[in-house]
């Protein structure tokens, strides 16, 4: 069978999430019709799975440290501008939200480095159905104890299931050239939560920093030698919410 | 959030992009430093109310381009003609899953216009207005690029065998 080109059109738009409601269930109900479509459709998908499945990978590459560079300083423009506007919209952001004071940030890519690295960890790993973590959580000893020794300073697993999140267990990953701990915890209706931490670039304490992509959003903060970020789907206040309780359990 | 910061933010997106663009590591990381530089010098010409990936993703299209006609090395770029069905043949895998490296020699096999539509769409998940934007071309052009970088690509892995078509039986 041969469809035309506006039908070819509307089946790309169909796969591409160019279509909604009625239009939507229109063509959905040619598919079932056209097994040969549908076909092509699933085919179509297919590919796009291909391509992900080769190239998210990078996703979770540490940055080139010439480009963090670049990032931190390059540009004639001035960076000042940008932080005096950073600090004043940060401030309306975090009123309210108790505890935590606000530092002047002077390396914002740091924060940017490693939030994105926090949350890249959280969409490729918190998605895995089969091997979400390298040791479950029924060894939370021995993956306490390994993940410590590896990231360099003592830490104890946080206990959230006062927040309705229990933990799945950890992994060992990598923050640029540091080895870095990721622990995964999940509720109830199995959304999942991750926590980043690695050893921080300087020994100084900063305020929380909010960084959103997409549906995810990570919170940030360095507390002595460790530098934290909470992961997850969800909008940005039950997020620092969470991150306050995470802060809470390390200090505790 | 600041620009700088949400720049940042877009590098491992902007990072795959270039990746699957040029399909060389190197040359994918020298254009996104580019692009980063150029961003930052030129973020007065951002409009905030557009997405700021789709902007990115149009300033190192731009200059990939633009690197590639100065190079001289258009030839680099292949048209639909030039592209014969023996080229960059390779066995076909044995696994269920292609590896990443067949999946980039297959890309490797499309015209660069298809290239670039194809991994906007399906790799990046642009919406077909972004992607119009980002190749400055109607958004006819994009579908019809679209639609036969599809077909060709299912071509190209039907080849060696790996369709879903036939799996499904």
């Amino acid at each position: 069978m041969t469809t035309n080109k506006i039908d070819d059109w509307a089946l790309h738009a169909y796969v591409d999430n160019e279509v909604s409601g009625e239009q939507r269930a229109e063509i959905e109900e040619l598919l079932r019709a056209n097994p040969e479509l549908a076909q092509r459709v699933e085919e179509w998908r297919r590919q796009g799975e291909l391509l992900k499945h080769a190239y998210d990978g990078v996703l979770a590459e540490p940055l080139p440290r010439s480009l963090a560079a670049t990032l931190r300083s390059g540009g004639s423009l001035s960076a000042r501008p940008y932080l005096a506007m950073a600090a004043a919209l940060a401030l309306l952001l975090l009123g309210g939200f108790g505890g935590w004071f606000l530092a002047m940030e002077t390396e914002h890519s740091h924060v940017a480095d490693f939030a994105g690295r926090a949350l890249s960890a959280h969409a490729i790993y918190a998605a895995e159905v089969r091997h979400p973590v390298e040791v479950r959580a029924d060894e939370k000893d021995h993956l306490q104890t390994w993940l410590s020794k590896r990231v360099g300073t003592a830490f104890t697993v946080p206990d959230l299931t006062a927040q309705g999140y229990t933990l799945l267990g950890g992994r060992l990953l990598a923050a640029g050239d540091r080895p870095a701990a990721l622990l995964m915890y999940e509720d109830a209706k199995a959304d999942r939560i991750t926590i980043f931490l690695s050893a921080a670039a300087e020994n100084t304490d900063t305020a929380l920093h909010v960084e959103q992509r997409g549906n995810l959003t990570a919170c940030y903060w360095r507390d002595g030698k460790l530098a934290f970020a909470v992961a997850g789907e969800m909008p940005r206040e039950p997020m620092m919410k969470l991150a306050e309780a995470v802060y809470d359990a390390f200090e505790g | 959030m600041d620009f700088r910061t949400q720049l940042g933010s877009e590098l491992p997106a902007l990072r795959r992009f270039a990746r699957a663009l040029t399909g060389d590591a190197a040359l994918a990381d020298d254009l996104v430093q580019d692009c980063v530089e150029r961003a930052l010098n030129k973020s007065h010409l951002y409009d905030p109310a557009r997405p700021l990936r789709a902007w990115l993703y149009a300033v190192l299209r731009n200059i990939y381009i633009s690197g590639l006609r100065r190079s001289g090395r258009a030839s680099v770029v292949k048209t639909v003609d030039e592209l014969s069905d023996g080229e960059g043949a390779v066995p076909p895998a044995q696994e269920e899953h292609l590896s990443a490296g067949s999946v980039a020699q297959a890309l490797d096999r499309l015209a660069s216009q298809h290239r670039e539509v194809i991994v906007l769409v399906a790799l990046e998940e642009m919406s077909y207005r972004d992607v119009a934007e980002i190749l400055g071309v109607p958004l006819g052009t994009v579908m019809s690029r679209l639609s036969r970088a599809r077909e060709h690509l299912r071509r190209i892995l039907e080849d060696r065998g790996h369709t879903v078509l036939r799996r499904v039986k």
